[in-house]
């Protein structure tokens, strides 16, 4: 039992350094490319650490991510609750799944995360739409997936976060 | 999230989370400061001395032409002041650095490093070298987003330099960095090539500032309205370093116009209140006699 609340700060750690990759400037063209970082890292840590990582955090987290981006205070909380739930729902099968089922399933999620919050943003009038471009960052995010899913397996086992 | 578009409560959480968020922007921008840095260092002594041979060569050029501004400054002040005008050209500014961009790339809003601590306030207009680049929408304690003029939701008042024809500058939908001028009728001149400057309309930019170049001008005889591109001034997508203007005391110079002026009035009129002034007073100063110096 006493090693249950163990290596908070690798999630915090792996959460913020998701924070520095999602708002750091880039040029214009790969700006639509940019990988959803807070959501992948939700979703591993969901995914891993279900008990410990759940739909609160992923609220925390989400508001998190409005002020950093200067969003709407709430836009990428809802987007990120909803992912975290599904993910809850899914995570055991998400574990077996190989590298590529995964990848495929990230499409999915990360392209439902990017739709609410551009369906939000479409309704209180904050964006026009325009086409179905926006979810290139779904394909980028499931192209980087098995990579970081390595290696945040990697930090978790090597510091024992459980 | 509804709270927050609709109501004005969670401002406050904002600003607070405001504090915790500023130590990630520093951090975030450490990449673009060290490419800087490194810039800064390796160069070599020849590029220096060139640059610094250009440099002033510029600023002789800018002095020039700032001492024609300023004598100019000067006597339209005098001149608008005679006529009891509301605006004068004046103007303090506050360099600022900008440090991020927003990630979403259908929003065009830029992060700078001055805030409520720096009395940044809502509204206040951004410019660079070059022109006008836009307004602050949000102040945090040490940062403020800045939405640009080339946004979609922003609209710019303008007019052309050259016959005073004033126009709409809506940020295009559809090319990346440009402005796109909104109701105006077929009769309107404008011409590519024409330079567009902040009309004052709307009390949020100052007045006279350039903003855009006309593109190209299309005229379609069957559309009520013509469609014109501009290209703003500014360097939206390069700019690093920007000026916060504040022009607070563009109104109060209404109602107390620079000091000279009150003693070159007292002196031509020795009972004339200054402010406000009465038609007779008006005509009194507007008289050929009394502009003439």
């Amino acid at each position: 039992m006493q090693s249950r609340a163990q290596g908070i700060w690798v999630i915090l750690l792996t959460f913020f350094i998701a924070y520095l990759l999602a708002i750091v400037p880039l040029p214009e063209w790969a700006m639509s490319f940019r990988p959803e970082w807070v959501p992948l890292v939700l979703i591993y840590w969901v995914m891993a650490l279900p008990y410990r990582v759940g739909i609160g955090s992923a609220w925390v987290a989400g508001l998190m991510l409005d002020t950093l981006e200067g969003s709407m205070l709430g836009l990428n909380a809802l987007a990120l609750v909803a992912l975290a739930y599904i993910t809850l729902s899914i995570h055991k099968r998400l574990r077996m799944f190989s590298a590529f089922q995964q990848s495929a399933l990230i499409v999915a999620l990360v392209g439902l995360n990017l739709m609410i919050c551009h369906w939000l943003q479409i309704v209180v009038g904050q964006t026009v739409s325009s086409s179905l471009f926006f979810l290139a960052a779904a394909v980028t995010s499931a192209a980087i997936w098995p990579l970081l899913f390595r290696t945040l397996r990697q930090l978790r086992r090597s510091f024992r976060v459980r | 999230m509804f709270v927050d578009n609709r109501f004005d409560y969670l401002n406050k959480v904002r600003y607070g989370l405001g504090f915790v968020t500023t130590p990630v922007y520093w951090l975030a921008d450490t990449p673009t400061r060290i490419s800087f840095w490194i810039d800064d260092v390796l160069v070599s002594r020849t590029d220096l001395v060139e640059e610094n041979e250009s440099l002033r060569e510029q600023l002789l050029l800018s002095r020039r032409q700032l001492q024609l501004l300023e004598s100019l400054a000067s006597e339209n002040n005098r001149l608008r002041a005679l006529r009891a005008s509301t605006r004068a050209v004046k103007g303090e500014v506050l360099p600022a650095e900008i440090i991020n961009i927003s990630p979403d790339p259908y929003s065009k809003r830029v992060l700078i490093d001055k805030g409520a601590n720096e009395g940044v306030f809502v509204g206040q207009a951004l410019l660079d070298a070059n022109g006008l680049m836009g307004q602050v929408e949000e102040v945090l304690p040490y940062t403020s987003w800045v939405l640009l003029i080339t946004d979609s939701h922003h609209v710019t008042p303008v007019q052309v330099n050259r016959n005073g024809e004033r126009a709409l500058a809506r940020g295009s939908r559809t090319a990346n960095s440009e402005l796109e001028l909104e109701f105006v009728t077929q009769t309107q001149d404008f011409v590519a090539g024409d330079l567009l400057v902040s009309s004052g309309m709307g009390q949020v930019y100052p007045k006279d500032y350039p903003v855009a170049e006309v593109l190209s001008v299309y005229v379609d005889p069957g559309q009520p309205y013509v469609t014109i591109k501009a290209k703003p001034l500014a360097r939206i997508d390069s700019s690093r370093n920007v000026l916060l203007v504040f022009n607070e005391d563009e109104r109060n110079v209404a109602i107390e116009p620079p000091d000279d002026v009150v003693e070159q009035l007292n002196g031509i009129n020795p009972d004339a209140t200054v402010s406000p002034l009465s038609p007779e007073q008006q005509f009194s100063v507007t008289d050929p006699n009394a502009t003439a110096q």
